[in-house]
């Protein structure tokens, strides 16, 4: 990629009748973009800093995720409270129908955001979502989040030895940073699953029929986590939708596929 | 002070290398029970625990854990409930101990309120209500709850069960995660206000602020033996406890405390070692430290503050490769002569004012017999040098159970009951 990395400033917008401050990341120019960051928090990766090359990106950090505001979690009680804060940060953005591009946990909320609010989106990304479940294809959450570290990989990437793989999985390099590093993610992680345990089924599926935004669903043929059985579960269950599964790539598509990855997304959202 | 004989029920006849290739708790694989088995590790529970209402402790002591291979006891309450009325047909009143339902893993707290106030009657007011938060893989694997929630959750069904024990008329009960439209349960604890509250934990400080603001007892339940932690949270509970102006009464404290006691030193080591490494090998030390602490369980400041060693540093985490010597050194097991045992005992009892002392007897693979033994030697020879420990300073001991329906030797059926109607 030649495109100069935009910068990221910090936002922070008061929604919830005032109890909740959510931190969101902005960076690029464009047309509005909504990214929703997954399970273990956001993290500025290459992905947004392409989309940001031709959108506005809001990537706003899950309730509780953010450094130093560790109990904001508390002020979400359900997952229904949490798409009603994310509509009404939409709305005091002033974002006019801006995109949503969704990863992992965070699709399952930008596609239930898009089934409850019809309107909210002018196109919805959804990549590799948890949201349903198939008896057929059970979804190793909790064994992921409770099993031992050292297993992670094997559930996130096709290629857990790649650079890529090992960027996302990095720990600081310094030693003293470790521990709070640690600290931090495992939070991120109980504040995510808080809307997502022991199996992230809050009904979705019967929703989904509500979704208006021109929709692509893009997974991994050899997503560990969540089975590419799903693909066709969104697929068909949102009319007039695309379903983009790319091969030799696991669950972190954009770790283990990148260029396909962007080139599917970035064709989507340029049409 | 007061020492009861607490027990978990461990499936006695794990394969010896069970803990180098399974976890005890959550994925322990059934197939290794036979039943008949089975039926001998917990009926033995049981014998053993009247074993030791009849040999003199002052209470037994239960505790809950599901799908786990070290102590099945998916409901202490059913354990306790044979005892209680076993012991009441002989015409003994031990103090009854839960330590005790886990309040961040029910999903029916008031089945709670209901089986411990039950349990209160049927022991005549003997029960000690423990409430624990779970343990984080009984309640956000087994029990499947969020994590992050856990704490929250407990905090408030513990209001919930002490509300439904004392309000005098029905209330409606909106709250975060329960909802009752009518709460009035039959029976309720005879003990009045209500049964004498204990909290396990493991010594963080705000379990420990919240317990003495509340007047509760702290039970500490570590498995780390008093020496490796003992100084820093017994100090700091009792720092706290002045801090807060509260007294220094030992009865404040309960300690649980593996014991194994034989005619001499090396007898007991002979004896004992290959049992109660089983307990270290494939009950506790087969526990993954990932389902000790699910993400969100812990707040993200504990967490950072155990990874830099600010925690205490016990012996959990080397439990499944310690050696015997390391496991007596460290006193997470005290094991040898009535006189070794006791000398030991009392030593840490005193340093850090224990009134309120749990000694499991049964650990690992001990079968019927030796536990048994276990317990006789230890009523016999150590007890008795136990108990007046502290009757010179005085205390009184409000967290333990006032009798209220006296017991009537041999009673049953009517002549209980009429007992009963008499102490009302």
């Amino acid at each position: 990629m030649t495109t100069a990395e935009a910068a990221v400033r910090d936002e922070t917008v008061e929604v919830w009748d005032g109890r909740l401050r959510l931190h969101v990341k902005v960076a690029g120019e464009g047309p509005p973009l909504l990214f929703f960051h997954p399970l273990s928090g956001l993290a500025w990766d290459p992905l947004l800093g392409q989309l940001a090359a031709r959108h506005t990106v809001y990537a706003p950090e899950h309730p509780g995720t953010s450094p130093g505001d560790p109990h904001a979690i508390s002020q979400v009680q359900t997952f229904w409270e949490l798409l009603l804060g994310y509509e009404e940060l939409v709305r005091e953005l002033g974002l006019d129908r801006p995109a949503a591009v969704g990863q992992s946990f965070g699709g399952m909320v930008a596609a239930d955001l898009a089934a409850t609010f019809p309107r909210l989106f002018s196109r919805l990304v959804l990549l590799s979502p948890p949201g349903l479940w198939l008896d057929a294809a059970p979804i190793p959450l909790m064994q992921m989040v409770a099993g031992p570290p050292e297993d992670v990989p094997n559930y996130l990437f096709a290629h857990p030895e790649s650079q890529a793989a090992q960027a996302a999985m990095a720990l600081p390099a310094d030693p003293g940073l470790i521990p709070k590093a640690i600290a931090q993610s495992a939070w991120n992680i109980g504040c995510t699953t808080k809307f997502a345990w022991p199996i992230a089924d809050h009904g979705l599926g019967r929703r989904l029929y509500r979704v208006q935004a021109p929709t692509l669903i893009v997974w991994g043929r050899q997503d560990a986590l969540i089975p590419v059985a799903y693909a066709e579960e969104f697929g068909s269950r949102i009319a007039g939708s695309q379903v983009e599964v790319i091969d030799d790539c696991g669950h972190v598509l954009q770790a283990d596929q990148p260029e396909r990855t962007l080139a599917a997304v970035s064709k989507f959202l340029a049409g | 002070m007061k020492v009861s004989v607490a027990e978990q029920v461990p499936y006695r006849f794990l394969p010896d290398d069970f803990g180098e290739h399974n976890s005890s708790v959550v994925t322990a694989p059934y197939e290794v029970v036979d039943p008949g088995r089975m039926h001998e590790s917990i009926f033995s529970a049981y014998a053993e625990l009247m074993h030791a209402v009849r040999a003199g402790f002052d209470g037994i002591v239960v505790t809950e854990h599901s799908q786990s291979s070290y102590d099945i006891s998916p409901n202490p309450t059913l354990l306790a409930s044979a005892v209680a009325c076993a012991a009441r047909a002989e015409g003994l009143d031990p103090a009854i101990a839960i330590l005790g339902r886990s309040l961040g893993k029910t999903r029916e707290p008031l089945k709670i309120a209901e089986e411990y106030a039950l349990l209160d009657c049927i022991s005549g007011g003997r029960l000690i209500a423990g409430f624990p938060v779970g343990l984080s893989y009984d309640a956000n694997l087994n029990a499947s709850l969020p994590a992050i929630e856990t704490r929250d959750r407990a905090r408030e069904h513990r209001e919930l069960i002490l509300k439904a024990w004392t309000a005098p008329r029905p209330f409606p009960w909106n709250g975060r995660y329960e909802k009752y439209g009518q709460v009035n349960i039959w029976p309720r604890p005879i003990q009045q206000p209500h049964p004498p509250v204990w909290i396990p934990g493991t010594g963080s400080p705000g379990t420990l602020r919240d317990i003495l603001s509340n007047d509760f007892a702290f039970v500490y339940l570590s498995w780390d033996g008093p020496k490796l932690v003992g100084r820093q949270v017994f100090d700091r509970y009792w720092d706290m406890a002045e801090e807060m102006g509260r007294d220094r009464n030992p009865y404040r404290l309960a300690f649980m405390q593996v014991v194994a006691v034989s005619e001499t030193d090396e007898r007991a080591e002979k004896e004992y070692a290959r049992h109660l490494m089983a307990l270290y090998h494939s009950g506790l030390g087969a526990i993954p430290g990932t389902a000790m602490a699910v993400p969100g369980y812990a707040e993200p400041a504990a967490i950072e503050a155990m990874l830099r060693g600010g925690g205490p540093d016990g012996m959990l985490a080397r439990m499944r490769t310690a050696t015997y010597q390391e496991i007596i050194d460290t006193q997470v097991a005290i094991v040898g002569s009535p006189a070794t045992v006791a000398d030991q005992i009392e030593a840490f009892v005193r340093e850090f004012r224990i009134g309120n002392l749990l000694v499991m007897l049964q650990n690992g693979s001990m079968p019927r017999d030796l536990t048994e033994k276990n317990i006789s030697l230890f009523a016999a020879e150590v007890l008795p040098r136990l108990r007046p420990i502290w009757d010179a300073e005085g205390w009184e001991n409000r967290w333990w159970p006032a009798a209220t329906v006296g017991v009537t030797a041999g009673a049953a059926g009517g002549a209980a009951a009429a007992a009963g109607t008499e102490a009302r």
